[in-house]
């Protein structure tokens, strides 16, 4: 009788359920600590950190329950009709059955004279949403086949900035169950120009790199003096040698322009800090890059 | 890449699963169970001069793990969330016991102290110098602990030891 306590104590232990993101932060955690252990999934670890967040972010939740859901196959297509802003309506997906929820909101931009930029984006979206969903389809039936399971995406923006000037939107991915896998990527549109704005055709030459990158690194810095759980990968809090330590940002790196007209660069979960710090973003200072800086049409 | 590194890597990838579900038996959360999971891999490869015999591998990183959510508790001082996910867990599928439960309850409210002992002895299978060793406590205060759990948790010693 006891061993049976004991034993089912053991089965629940056992039981804990494993997030699909385990082995994707383990992988990723030793390259990391400069060990790339395994030729087959060099593919897989080449990619970008958004990706492979995406792919590990609708990996399977498998716990050991076995619930009678039925899963009937219906997804809704919703396009709505009203706008949020005057360049932004969306269409959305969703999936609700039981333990699958997928809620996937397309941004789609109009009201562009520039077609090609605005059918681009567009296009963009509708393609990584349908991308999303296809995924969570494939794992939803996968999960249903081993006897059912919890999963749940959701996608979505957020208009960072909107004014007379510019437009700096913010597409998400959220794994809601799991693991809280947030990536993000912006894209700001000057409305007036009609052109994408890039992080390089805002500055002159490619000065604003290190110049960006050493306030960033200051930045960390007092961060972490202020409150010693506020960790990154710097050079300077203690995480040497054993992690890749931030240097610099790329040319490219993921921006967007608040409404105080400041910079904004940010960096995905894990990009240049430990998990539980989340997705991060620095405000650039003005006066930092005020040299550098093409005009001041859109940062002041 | 040294040898002993690349034993380590490879162990940390085979055995991943034990390494989240302890983590997980402290701070009751899939993100801080995964932040962990991280934080020890890296203490491991920073640290890893601290590995003097290979075949300790195994209770020299539940150590680090060990330290790293005791660590973790600490500094956080977190309220434990038990998420939807734990309570499904926790539903076997089949039918319910409440015993079964109420002795689930019993163990999660044991200090932990006294859980690490019960985990580490009977779900993870060390020998009690092991545990002892990942505990960072001498082999007597390991077994005074365990009788001390099991009778908390109202199991009789003879039977299960």
């Amino acid at each position: 009788m006891n061993r049976k306590k004991i034993e089912q104590l053991k089965k629940n232990y056992l039981e804990t359920p494993i997030p699909g993101e385990l082995d994707f932060v383990v992988k990723k955690t030793l390259k990391e600590s400069g060990l790339n252990m395994s030729k087959h999934h060099n593919r897989f670890m080449g990619l970008k950190v958004a990706a492979a967040s995406l792919v590990a972010s609708l990996a399977l939740l498998v716990i050991g329950v076995n619930t009678s859901l039925v899963f009937a196959q219906t997804m809704r297509k919703v396009p709505l009709v009203s706008s949020i802003v005057e360049v932004l309506t969306f269409r959305e997906y969703t999936i609700d059955e039981g333990t699958f929820n997928a809620n996937l909101k397309v941004p789609a931009i109009s009201g562009l004279e520039n077609k090609d930029l605005e059918n681009s984006l567009n296009e963009e979206y509708l393609k990584e949403n349908e991308k999303l969903y296809a995924q969570f389809q494939a794992e939803m039936e996968d999960m249903k086949e081993k006897g059912g399971g919890h999963l749940g995406v959701d996608s979505g923006f957020i208009v960072k900035a909107d004014n007379d000037r510019i437009l700096s939107i913010g597409r998400y991915v959220v794994n809601t169950v799991g693991s809280s896998s947030t990536t993000f990527k912006y894209d700001t549109i000057d409305k007036k120009k009609e052109v994408l704005l890039t992080l390089p055709s805002l500055f002159k030459g490619d000065s604003y790199v290190d110049i960006i990158s050493e306030n960033i690194k200051s930045q960390m810095l007092e961060q972490n003096q202020a409150d010693e759980n506020k960790i990154y990968w710097v050079q300077g809090i203690g995480e040497e040698g054993f992690v890749e330590l931030f240097e610099k940002i790329s040319s490219e790196q993921n921006f967007y322009i608040n409404p105080d007209n400041k910079l904004v660069i940010s960096f995905d979960k894990y990009e240049v800090a430990p998990g539980y710090m989340g997705v991060v973003d620095f405000v650039i200072p003005t006066e930092v890059i005020a040299d550098v800086l093409v005009g001041n049409e859109y940062i002041k | 890449m040294s040898m002993l590194r690349k034993q380590v890597a490879e162990y940390v990838i085979k055995e991943k699963e034990k390494h989240y579900r302890l983590a997980f038996s402290y701070v009751k959360n899939v993100d801080d169970a995964l932040d962990i999971v991280q934080e020890s891999i890296y203490k491991a490869f920073s640290s890893i001069d601290s590995l003097k015999e290979p075949s300790h591998i195994k209770t020299w990183f539940y150590r680090i793990i060990v330290n790293t959510a005791l660590d973790f508790l600490r500094k956080r001082k977190r309220l434990i969330i038990v998420d939807e996910v734990i309570l499904t867990a926790y539903d076997s599928g089949t039918v319910d016991n409440y015993q079964d439960f109420d002795l689930q309850n019993a163990l999660e409210d044991l200090p932990e102290k006294y859980r690490s002992v019960i985990i580490l002895r009977y779900f993870e299978d060390f020998k009690i110098e092991e545990v002892a060793e990942i505990l960072d406590r001498n082999v007597n205060t390991v077994k005074t602990q365990l009788y001390k759990a099991l009778e908390m948790l109202r199991i009789n010693i003879n039977d299960v030891d």
